[in-house]
């Protein structure tokens, strides 16, 4: 077992990797409680964002602070298009087959992705200022980005809370969650409310499609199917507690790179969110009996 | 009111019999032109091509038996052909069995290993089985980057840099078109295995469990044991299937089988069609063919990846049988199109 200076500086990457995931679960529980839609293409937004800001910086000079809002506002449009598009159509359907529309908005995004940046010799990555400068905590180096990522995760769940709870549109998303039909007869504006979760947690995946560029790599396959970190810590919430969400993206954040020093395993070290997950849903499930209810576990 | 019912019973029963003498007749022409014609007409580059698609069409054939039969979607598929891919490999480069028994180990040993993994994934459905498969799809994906495949190393992976030997044949098949005409036989026999367990007993508790697991529960289908049947029997042709892709080319690479190819996978299979097993031979055509004819045509192979998407999302809202529904359905209305056009002339004449 490696000593605990070889961990030391794994606990700010993976506080920071956890943060942007819990960011990224946090966007997804919100539209699956307001929608009913588990959205997949969470990864593949975000990623698609990041690759256009890239191409604005380095192809077209635009300065990066431009670039980057083009990022998220890319996100929030895109997913608000497939939204208005897709959602209505498909608001009766099972929420497994919502889910699906998504994969195929993924694959959409993922092809596009590889045809227009084909060449796959050039090394991209987006870097912000803020990586260069930062403190030290104890003996522990810490980048003001990481600070920012873990801030932007914190601020999201707490948002997330408070928004779902004390305003209108919240407490109207919270009544869509457990009935269209009903909410719609009581007068909310059923679509404009959905379309405020899809633009909302589109905007968030535009971010976290940031900050992963900046913190893990830019590559449109690993960031589209990071999304597989996001989905874990939705799921081990099951899909509704946020609180939940935010505190388990931490943790497979943390436990993914707390693995790194640990040589004999380290190289299965992305496996986490799967056994985090697998271990998660068969203690939630010990004797009870799910098969019967749509969607799985509520 | 009961004659009228077994009047209908009897139509439908002998609509259905005439369908499935069309669509066998139609089946065993296509097998034989495979068998027999396709090697003579195809150049080495389709016949590699070709041999891919049937292999794949068995792997599709799975997730349409999951998906469309069932009601599971496993999102995981490609990851389960790349672990037949490498018990096979290991088997067929460590020992001297011969190659159908290779081929039934790898598949036995997959049914096993997807079984095992599974299990934990069966006490969930729906949407979290979908994820939870996906994860694992992840997971065996990361697996397999460090373990690489065997290659005729030493030790129990049988990985070495400086080894790249290559994964022999069976002895009756060791050029490319016999290989394909292997391949299409073993493809066969798994297509029958499967339509076996459709039109007997696990087919009608597939059935009874798609429609409703209460209410198979309440007819007495043991929900659990058939869900992990067709769990154990789609892993067991996809290892199957693993094997023969690791012998069709010579060596394997992690990079074959990323996790978005299961995703694909899926895609292409909900486009095809779930609900038949013509379904499973369009997808594998959808995935080999279209992108090797992009290729040709001077178009990046990337670009079927958008147009599957777009499938996936044309099946969800208007089409949920796919193309294997859709396009007799359509030849038919075109047939009708033609016909009436071609005779609107002669009743004008006729009437003037």
């Amino acid at each position: 077992m490696p000593s605990w200076s070889s961990f030391q500086p794994f606990i700010p990457i993976g506080v920071a990797l956890g943060g942007v995931y819990a960011l990224s679960s946090v966007g997804m529980v919100v539209l699956y409680r307001a929608t009913g839609v588990l959205n997949l293409a969470y990864g593949a937004v975000g990623a698609m964002g990041a690759m256009i800001s890239w191409s604005l910086i380095n192809n077209a000079g635009v300065p990066s602070g431009w670039a980057y809002l083009v990022a998220v506002v890319f996100g929030g449009v895109s997913t608000l298009l497939y939204g208005v598009i897709f959602g209505p159509a498909l608001a009766a359907r099972d929420p497994l087959v919502k889910a699906v529309g998504t994969l195929g908005f993924a694959l959409i995004l993922l092809g596009l992705m590889t045809v227009l940046w084909s060449n796959s010799n050039i090394t991209r990555s987006i870097t912000f200022p803020t990586d260069n400068s930062g403190f030290n905590i104890g003996a522990i180096p810490v980048e003001w980005t990481q600070v920012i990522a873990f801030a932007f995760g914190l601020v999201m769940a707490i948002g997330a809370t408070v928004f779902l709870r004390f305003t209108k549109i919240g407490t109207a998303m919270r009544a869509l969650a457990d009935d269209r039909e009903i909410t719609a007869t009581l007068g909310v504006p059923v679509r404009r409310v959905e379309a405020a979760a899809w633009f909302g947690s589109g905007i968030l995946a535009g971010v976290s499609g940031l900050l992963l560029a900046d913190l893990d790599t830019l590559d449109p396959s690993t960031l589209t199917f990071l999304v597989i970190f996001t989905v874990s810590a939705a799921l081990i919430a099951r899909l509704r507690s946020i609180t939940l969400a935010f505190v388990a993206a931490i943790v497979i954040g943390v436990v993914d790179n707390m693995i790194t020093p640990i040589n004999s395993i380290t190289d299965y070290r992305d496996m986490t969110p799967f056994v985090l997950a697998i271990v998660a849903l068969l203690s939630f499930s010990r004797g009870r009996q799910y098969s019967f209810a749509r969607g799985g576990i509520r | 009111m009961e004659a009228s019912g077994v009047v209908t019973r009897a139509g439908l029963s002998l609509r259905s019999s005439r369908v499935d003498v069309i669509q066998g007749g139609v089946a065993v022409l296509a097998v034989l032109f495979a068998l027999f014609a396709l090697p003579q007409l195809l150049s080495l580059f389709w016949i590699d091509t070709s041999t891919v698609t049937v292999i794949y069409s068995i792997a599709a054939l799975g997730v349409g038996l999951l998906v469309g039969r069932v009601g599971m979607i496993s999102l995981g598929q490609v990851a389960v052909l790349a672990l037949g891919a490498w018990v096979s490999a290991k088997l067929l480069l460590s020992t001297t069995l011969p190659y159908p028994i290779v081929l039934l180990a790898s598949g036995v040993m997959t049914m096993v290993m997807g079984t095992l993994i599974g299990l934990p994934a069966l006490r969930v459905s729906g949407l979290y089985l979908a994820l939870v498969t996906l994860m694992l799809a992840g997971a065996i994906t990361v697996v397999l980057t460090v373990t690489n495949f065997p290659n005729g190393g030493s030790g129990f992976l049988g990985y070495n840099d400086n080894y790249p030997g290559t994964i022999r044949r069976p002895s009756i098949a060791t050029s490319d078109p016999a290989f394909f005409r292997y391949s299409v036989i073993v493809a066969v026999l798994m297509f029958a295995l499967v339509l076996w367990h459709l039109r007997s007993k696990p087919g009608r508790a597939w059935v009874a469990i798609r429609q409703s697991e209460t209410a198979a529960l309440t007819a007495g289908v043991n929900v659990t044991v058939y869900k992990m049947w067709a769990f154990a029997l789609t892993s067991f042709i996809t290892g199957v299937a693993g094997g023969l892709l690791g012998a069709s080319q010579g060596k394997l690479y992690t990079f074959q089988f990323p996790t978005q190819n299961s995703v694909i996978l899926f895609a292409v299979v909900l486009m095809g069609g779930i609900y038949t097993m013509w379904g499973a031979v369009i997808a594998a055509v959808l995935l080999w063919v279209i992108p090797a004819l992009f290729t040709i045509w001077g178009i990046d192979s990337q670009v079927p990846t958008i147009l599957f998407g777009v499938g996936v999302l044309q099946v969800v809202t208007t089409a949920p049988a796919g193309i294997a529904h859709q396009f007799p359905r359509d030849m038919l209305k075109l047939g009708k199109l033609i016909y009436r056009l071609l005779r609107r002339p002669a009743t004008t004449a006729s009437s003037s």
